[in-house]
């Protein structure tokens, strides 16, 4: 296997971390996951994004061997899986749904039981990842007595033991408090800073827009849209948000203009939504010279693009329509 | 953390090997740390042992006439009796604890995410629960033996009359053989290891540490004496572990009588086949169930 170094790691071959070819899994009649085709870049944070029972927990599940895979195929790290399963998750790291644990059990020797099924040198790690996580202090008390962040956190650490290239996290906020939650988003961009890949499934749409920059949104199973977050929000889109000393004949103007597809007014002014085949600079330009020469004083001129949070509705109600 | 680590070799050393000293450790440090469990295996075995000794001990005292030696012949064989039994209940705690403590915590998939095979997950927990059961059953032997030889009297094997014309074979109350502790020793270790291996087999059978263990007690206490004391079975009788765990025990510990006769190669055979069937299937559903 070749090697390449990248941000100071040394790294195995291919451009994605993670690949699927129409993955499917059925069980009996109900198709949990559908021809999912997923393409993650190494070195991104990559969210899997959809609701509850979109099949998010299901495709990790098959990525790591947990459960077999009705069809199709995939790659870990440049890896086959299953053929060459044991080697991919060598370096891969994972929390799948609730992180769990021998509650009779340290944290330490919790890490300890699972570097034991690791190469010898995860033993090393245990007290980075402790220190990483902030459980130095309370490693050596048994787990039973952990709060919920602090098994998330050893969840963490214990994914940490691979030295993971690629780390997968299935709804890994869960349970957090606000503040655990901005720091375990902090962990996760250095992650990445780090070289490291960030597979992170979540039906939380704030957390996947704050911490991946690239996306794919799930539903029944089936991957609907796929790319970096900015290409998801805009959908190819341009939306200019204007208020002018009279939105009326502002509307009446810019619904006539032909760069603009539709223009509505509103409270905050009116929106104009271009044509997705024009140049949006030059449009703006144009848009807003045009208001000025009709003699109207242009109080606010915001180009402006959708969130996650609305493309995502936008897209997965277009689905529900369908169906 | 060290992220220069070249990590492309690594996973091909991992992929051959099926098990190994370290995930055997993981193991019994998992068995060793559940005080319950560790109590329970000492209750029923040691303190058992220590128990009858020191009663033993206390009645000879009182009263030296109606109360032969604590140790000898004769006591060693009942004790040994009491052990085994008690043992293999030890031993089905043990197994069953060993087939499904990853399983009830959910930690067995953080285990598979490792990458490391089932097979060598599953397979590390025979040495581990034989590491914890072994020394404590060896424990319990040693008391038994100890004070079996330092208790011993002088009476020599006879028969003795109980009643007008019936007599009973009485072992006496010298100190059993040196090869007769070895021989019970080591079969005590075969019957505690087979026990053990099957509460594994079974217990990751069917995924539950209770189901488990009310099967095997059911099955050792009432199922499989009952079979053996269905003469219309036959020889189909040597299939069960009880007659040819019997078939291989010292002459000294086995009935004298037995309900089943069989071959010494037969009783190999079965004892071995008791072993290694259930720890097949145990195996098998470990690699092919959901994590």
């Amino acid at each position: 296997m070749s090697t390449q170094a990248t941000n100071g790691r040394k790294e195995s071959s291919g451009t994605f971390a993670v690949e699927t070819s129409d993955l499917t899994k059925r069980f009996g009649s109900r198709v949990a996951v559908a021809e999912v085709d997923l393409h993650v870049p190494r070195g991104s944070a990559f969210g899997y994004l959809g609701p509850n029972g979109a099949g998010k927990t299901t495709l990790i599940r098959m990525l790591l061997g947990l459960t077999q895979a009705t069809a199709g195929s995939m790659r870990l790290l440049g890896r086959p899986v299953p053929a060459e399963r044991a080697a991919a998750l060598a370096r891969v790291g994972a929390i799948v749904e609730e992180p769990h644990f021998h509650g009779h059990l340290t944290g330490r020797e919790n890490l300890s039981v699972i570097a034991a099924a690791r190469e010898p040198e995860a033993h090393d790690r245990i007290d980075s990842a402790l220190t990483r996580v902030g459980l130095s202090q309370r490693a050596d008390e048994r787990v039973k007595r952990y709060s919920q962040g602090m098994r998330q956190r050893l969840g963490v650490a214990r994914s940490l033991l691979a030295d993971p290239e690629l780390l997968i996290l299935d709804e890994p906020t869960n349970g957090l408090d606000p503040a655990g939650i901005h720091e375990f988003r902090a962990m996760i961009h250095g992650f990445v800073a780090e070289g490291r890949t960030v597979l992170l499934s979540s039906h939380l749409l704030d957390e996947v827009e704050k911490i991946c920059d690239q996306v794919a949104i799930v539903d029944r199973g089936r991957v609907v849209m796929q790319g970096s977050i900015e290409e998801l929000a805009t959908g190819g889109e341009q939306t200019i948000l204007i208020a002018t000393s009279d939105d009326g004949e502002g509307l009446a103007l810019l619904s006539e203009h032909r760069a603009v597809a539709v223009a509505t007014s509103g409270p905050d002014g009116i929106r104009v939504a271009l044509h997705p085949d024009v140049e949006a600079e030059a449009a703006a330009g144009d848009i807003g010279r045009r208001l000025v020469l009709a003699g109207l004083a242009i109080h606010r001129f915001e180009p402006t693009r959708a969130s996650l949070e609305q493309r995502f509705l936008e897209i997965t109600s277009r689905l529900e329509e369908a169906a | 953390m060290n992220t220069q680590t070249l990590t492309a070799a690594l996973p091909q050393t991992r992929r051959g090997r099926r098990w190994s000293p370290r995930l055997v450790s993981a193991e019994f440090l998992k068995l060793r740390k559940r005080r319950g469990l560790v109590i329970s295996a000492l209750v029923l075995t040691v303190v058992p042992m220590l128990v009858a000794y020191i009663a033993l001990v206390v009645l000879h005292a009182n009263d030296p006439v109606n109360n032969g030696p604590a140790g000898g012949m004769e006591n060693f064989v009942g004790s040994m009796d009491l052990l085994t039994m008690l043992s293999v209940g030890a031993a089905i705690l043990v197994g069953a604890t060993l087939g499904t403590a990853d399983f009830g915590a959910g930690v067995f998939r953080e285990l598979v995410v490792t990458g490391r095979s089932r097979l060598a997950l599953f397979t590390a927990r025979v040495p581990a629960g034989l590491g914890l059961l072994l020394p404590i059953a060896g424990a319990a032997f040693a008391i038994t033996a100890t004070a079996s030889t330092v208790l011993a009297g002088s009476q020599d094997a006879r028969w003795v009359q109980v009643d007008p014309g019936a007599y009973e074979f009485d072992l006496g109350t010298v100190a059993p053989s040196v090869s007769l502790l070895l021989a019970s020793a080591g079969w005590l270790a075969l019957v505690t290891t087979v026990s053990m291996v099957l509460a594994l087999g079974v217990s990751s059978l069917f995924g539950s540490r209770g189901t488990a263990i009310g099967i095997l007690l059911g099955w050792y206490i009432v199922v499989m004496p009952l079979l053996v004391g269905f003469g219309s079975l036959g020889s189909i009788r040597e299939g069960l572990f009880y007659t040819a765990a019997d078939r291989l025990a010292p002459e000294a510990l086995g009935a004298p009588d037995p309900a089943v006769p069989m071959s010494l190669a037969a009783g190999i055979v079965v004892v071995l086949a008791w072993a290694a069937l259930p720890l097949g299937l145990g195996a098998w559903r470990t690699c092919t169930r959901d994590a």
